[in-house]
């Protein structure tokens, strides 16, 4: 009796279900009018949290300054929040979820090289467009995505000349978390100092274990190598093992005079959440800083701590920006002004009114390259302030041109033709 | 005696300095003229006013250069200003907050407040790189007349590394002679060492650089290695090209042909010796050095694994919140910091103080509600309260995150930072030394709560066996309740300590903490202190000793270290399934 009771319930709940379902999407139906959906991919939960909460923070921040404005062609932009907990899988999961079931026209997202290429495949087999906000090793080129951050000629390698001509670095230490951004970036960063005459001997390369907390040993190695006071550090170590090692390097007696870190995965977020002054002196090379004086960069940082205060997100006034959150948030402004270009929100029209377009940013005056799938920016070095922000000490002349293929990978100028883009017609 | 009368002469030329610096005091007006020379349109002339800035001695100049080198100078109406700050007005124009170039204090105007000029106004004075470089190394000739020995000794140091600044010689030799640091004049010596080697070649005055080859040698200088490095391997060439020379021959069992090859042959053995001497001493810090990070990372595991050692090894809880616990400490932590408004600059170090006993209870409170909402419902399954204790680790991590978001930092006491010279170049950061103690305290207390007193007595009736303990009158629920707290508490030290040596983030538990701690306690064998003692120490010591071995250019480096000692242990676990300590008696039936 109670058996059947039950089960009649749960048939009257999954019908009422049902009936909600099918009203709900009655109503997506008459709303599809005015309403242009797009996908926000970033995890808020795992260990990728730590970064890219921001970036979803400030992806809906410009979404409500366009909505704001009137929206895109007149329509207002539904962003879909998902979060594919850190986990690969999970990202090409709701990659999927977000263009067949939610049918944005384009998703914003990734943060991890790993998490980008499994997302990579369901991109291009529905000719889907992302966004990537996300400073990355290069040799890869998919007409389904946009990469809004640095390629390593528009960041390490700048570094790399800056240490040897301003610093007069003779000798490279070379340490990285162990996986795919820091195992090509230090292969393009090998490449390129060679050329330069740098002798073998004094390249070290070494890698740690992610969330690698030990680094007494490695600090050790560094101070017997920095010995002769001619030599730097060139770290690709991600997350939350800077922590350890810029405490360990400190608690050791060494400073940014004896052996100065420059570090391509340290911006403004993580130092929140560490211990400034060991780090004080130490350097960073990056596209964007807080501390860009313009005010449109002024305005937009504003505008981003009041954001997080309204909305009751963590840290709220005490926020920052950094150049993921600057690269993720004009990522949208790209997309909404080739949309208006293109006056479509078909994939393929957008794609080719993104070519070549010319925006201003936060950070300054920036634009797409005219035929490959990235952007042409400025490079800054800073120096890391008491303060947690850095002081700028070197900017490029304008803004460098994108390399997607190292041409210190591949001397022979043979770069392999984009993938992905548009479906041949025979198939649709 | 002989110190007494250092400091008497220190202090003497302290005074005279002092003396010197007010005589210099009184000619502002040079110091600001040679300021001024630093926007000239001649390039010489500007870099002689960087060179007679820094040789004037006056600490004010460092700031000077500093900002100089940052492009902090602007020309305004011809005349020389600073400006660190900017200030913009609603439209976001920029202004400069005008300073005096030599106090730095702001240029007040007619009605009393900072002068104010927009930026367009003012000419911005950009040095080339060479400028740069040469106000950043006439920066350190001023540190040589710091009071503060850090900054004097950072002086030194610099003025000696490549290429070498000729200028500060007398000074470091003044220093070598007289500073009442002891280090200090180890550096300066050192520096004018390095300074006169790359000064005198071997071509020209032979026996004087080898004098200073050979003193290098003598006191071990681990910043002349990489110079005599370089230098032996170019005299190594001409070695090679002697006709008489043998492929893999040591240079000292060679037999010199004629007066040059002797002569070679000599230089290339000072060299080498000076190098063993070097070497050899760097062999044995580094060796004692080993051990002591072994034993730093081993304390760090024990105190990880403490806590862990009680919910688990005592009670038989697969504790998977452990981890979670330790973070919940390291937030405690930080609240506490947050109170007592502990920051970079203004520190208050008491808040570490008060932060260990905050994060003992704040643990040992969610522990006890852990207990008794959750894992007292699942004493007799073990598995189930695996799978429930990682779902309230998920929990707590993402309750965590949701209040603190991903990012925030504890700032260590000032006391925990730097580290103490214990023989030349062998430091030990002060944090570390703290956290061995914090453990060898920890442990003591949990051994005298066990074994001496009457709570410890019922723990382990309750442990050993419930149902007698029972009937002994021993109130097992409220022991297991009790015994729980305890051990999460310990977990919540752990986490605090945690803070002055590494990150904290919401997952750091999953991340960090949770597979070393079990790893630690299953190695131990389970239930016994001095299991996890001997675990946490061999582990540690074992990964710091496998770490920087290797052939050649090939080491085994962290990764391939943390494989490997995991290899060993699982093979260790195979001939000893218990672990190193197997309980013993009525508890090993259980």
């Amino acid at each position: 009796m109670f058996r059947s009771e039950s089960k009649l319930y749960s048939i009257v709940a999954i019908g009422l279900l049902l009936f909600a379902l099918g009203m709900l999407s009655v109503e997506e139906v008459s709303a599809g009018h005015h309403e242009v959906k797009i996908g926000v991919l970033h995890s808020l939960s795992g260990t990728m949290a730590i970064s890219e909460t921001s970036l979803k923070d400030v992806v809906l921040m410009a979404v409500e300054e366009i909505n704001a404005a009137g929206g895109v062609m007149g329509k207002q932009i539904e962003p879909v929040v998902v979060d594919p907990a850190s986990d690969w899988d999970l990202f090409a999961e709701k990659a999927k979820d977000l263009i067949t079931k939610d049918e944005v026209a384009v998703v914003f997202g990734c943060w991890t090289s790993v998490s980008r290429k499994s997302v990579l495949p369901v991109f291009e087999d529905h000719n889907s467009l992302l966004f990537y906000p996300v400073q990355y090793e290069g040799e890869e080129q998919s007409l389904n995505v946009f990469y809004t951050a640095a390629t390593p000629n528009q960041q390490l390698i700048p570094a790399a000349e800056y240490m040897m001509e301003e610093v007069g670095a003779k000798k490279f230490y070379l340490l990285g978390t162990d996986y795919v951004f820091p195992r090509t970036a230090n292969k393009v960063l090998k490449a390129y100092l060679k050329t330069k005459g740098v002798p073998d001997e004094n390249i070290v390369e070494e890698y740690t274990p992610f969330h690698h907390q030990d680094y007494q040993t490695i600090v050790d190695k560094i101070k017997k190598f920095a010995a002769g006071g001619d030599a730097c550090v060139l770290s690709t170590i991600n997350g939350d093992s800077n922590v350890p090692f810029y405490k360990e390097f400190a608690n050791q007696g060494l400073t940014s005079d004896d052996c100065p870190i420059m570090a391509f995965s340290v911006a403004e977020d993580e130092l929140r959440a560490m211990d400034v002054p060991p780090l004080v002196g130490h350097l960073a090379a990056w596209n964007y800083f807080q501390s860009i004086n313009s005010p449109e960069n002024k305005k937009f940082v504003k505008n981003f701590k009041a954001f997080c205060e309204r909305n009751g997100l963590p840290g709220g006034s005490k926020r920052v920006t950094d150049d993921p959150i600057e690269a993720a948030y004009f990522g949208v402004y790209v997309w909404k002004a080739a949309v208006e270009k293109a006056g479509s929100f078909d994939v393929d029209k957008v794609r080719e009114a993104v070519y070549g377009l010319e925006f201003d940013a936060p950070g300054g005056k920036k634009m797409m390259h005219a035929d490959n799938q990235h952007t042409l920016k400025p490079v800054y070095i800073g120096e890391i302030k008491k303060n947690g922000q850095f002081k700028i000490i070197y900017k490029s002349d304008g803004p460098v041109s994108p390399d997607s293929y190292s041409s210190y990978l591949h001397p022979d100028g043979n770069y392999p033709s984009p993938t992905g883009g548009p479906k041949e017609k025979a198939g649709m | 005696m002989l110190r007494l009368f250092r400091i008497i002469a220190f202090a003497l030329i302290k005074i005279l300095g002092a003396l010197s610096l007010c005589a210099a005091q009184g000619d502002d007006a040079f110091i600001r003229s040679e300021i001024r020379k630093l926007a000239d349109e001649d390039v010489i002339s500007r870099k002689a006013a960087i060179m007679t800035l820094a040789k004037s001695g006056d600490l004010r100049v460092e700031p000077i250069l500093e900002s100089y080198r940052l492009g902090e100078f602007y020309l305004w109406n011809g005349e020389m200003v600073l400006c660190r700050e900017t200030v913009e007005d609603e439209d976001f124009n920029e202004f400069c907050l005008l300073s005096d170039v030599l106090t730095a204090e702001p240029i007040l105007g007619a009605d009393g407040e900072p002068t104010q000029i927009p930026l367009e106004e003012l000419e911005e004075i950009s040095p080339s790189r060479a400028e740069r470089k040469l106000a950043n190394s006439a920066k350190f000739l001023v540190r040589l007349s710091s009071p503060e020995p850090e900054v004097r000794m950072s002086g030194a140091k610099k003025c000696g590394d490549p290429p070498g600044i000729i200028e500060a010689v007398a000074q470091l030799e003044e220093m070598a002679q007289n500073d009442p640091v002891k280090k200090i004049r180890y550096i300066a010596k050192e520096s004018l060492l390095l300074i006169r080697l790359s000064r005198t070649s071997l071509e020209q005055d032979p026996d004087a650089h080898l004098e200073i080859v050979r003193e290098l040698g003598e006191i071990k200088s681990l910043r002349g290695l990489p110079r005599l490095q370089e230098m032996f391997d170019k005299l190594m060439v001409k070695v090679e090209a002697l006709p008489d020379f043998e492929e893999g021959t040591d240079i000292e069992d060679l037999e010199p042909a004629d007066e040059k090859a002797l002569g070679i042959y000599k230089y290339a053995i000072a060299y080498k010796y000076a190098m063993n001497q070097i070497n050899s001493y760097q062999g044995l810090v580094g060796g004692v050095g080993n051990i002591f990070r072994g034993l730093s990372l081993g304390s760090v595991l024990i105190l990880m694994a403490l806590g862990l050692a009680i919910t688990f090894g005592l009670m038989g809880v697969i504790n998977m919140a452990h981890g979670e616990l330790m973070m919940i400490g390291a937030y405690a932590t930080f609240e506490m910091q947050r109170l007592f408004g502990h920051t970079p600059d203004n520190s208050s170090d008491w808040y570490y103080v008060a932060a260990l006993p905050a994060a003992f209870l704040a643990a040992a409170f969610v522990g006890y509600l852990i207990e008794v909402l959750v894992v007292r419902h699942l004493y007799r399954r073990p598995l189930e309260s695996l799978l429930a204790t990682w779902g309230i680790g998920l929990l707590l991590i993402q309750l965590v995150r949701l209040r603190y978001g991903d990012n925030i930092g504890v700032n260590a006491p000032t006391w925990a930072r730097g580290g103490l010279e214990v023989v030349q170049d062998l430091i030990v950061p002060y944090s570390r030394c703290f956290i061995i103690l914090l453990c060898g305290l920890c442990v003591l207390l949990i051994y005298y709560l066990m074994n001496h007193t009457k709570v410890g007595l019922r723990m382990r009736a309750t442990m050993q066996n419930r149902n007698m303990a029972n009937s002994m009158g021993v109130n097992t629920q409220r022991v297991d309740r009790y015994t729980f707290a305890f051990g999460s508490g310990i977990a919540g030290v752990a986490g605090c300590a945690w803070t002055l040596i590494g990150g904290v983030t919401p997952d750091m538990g999953q991340t960090n903490f949770i597979i070393d701690s079990f790893l630690v306690v299953v190695t131990g064998g389970v239930g016994e202190l001095i299991g996890v003692i001997c675990a946490g120490l061999g582990i540690g010591v074992l990964m710091k000793v496998i770490e920087p071995l290797g052939i050649g250019s090939v080491v085994v480096g962290a990764i391939w270290a943390k494989i490997l000692l995991l290899i060993i242990i699982v093979g260790f676990i195979q001939f000893k399934p218990a672990g190193l300590f197997a309980p013993k008696g009525r508890l090993s039936d259980v």
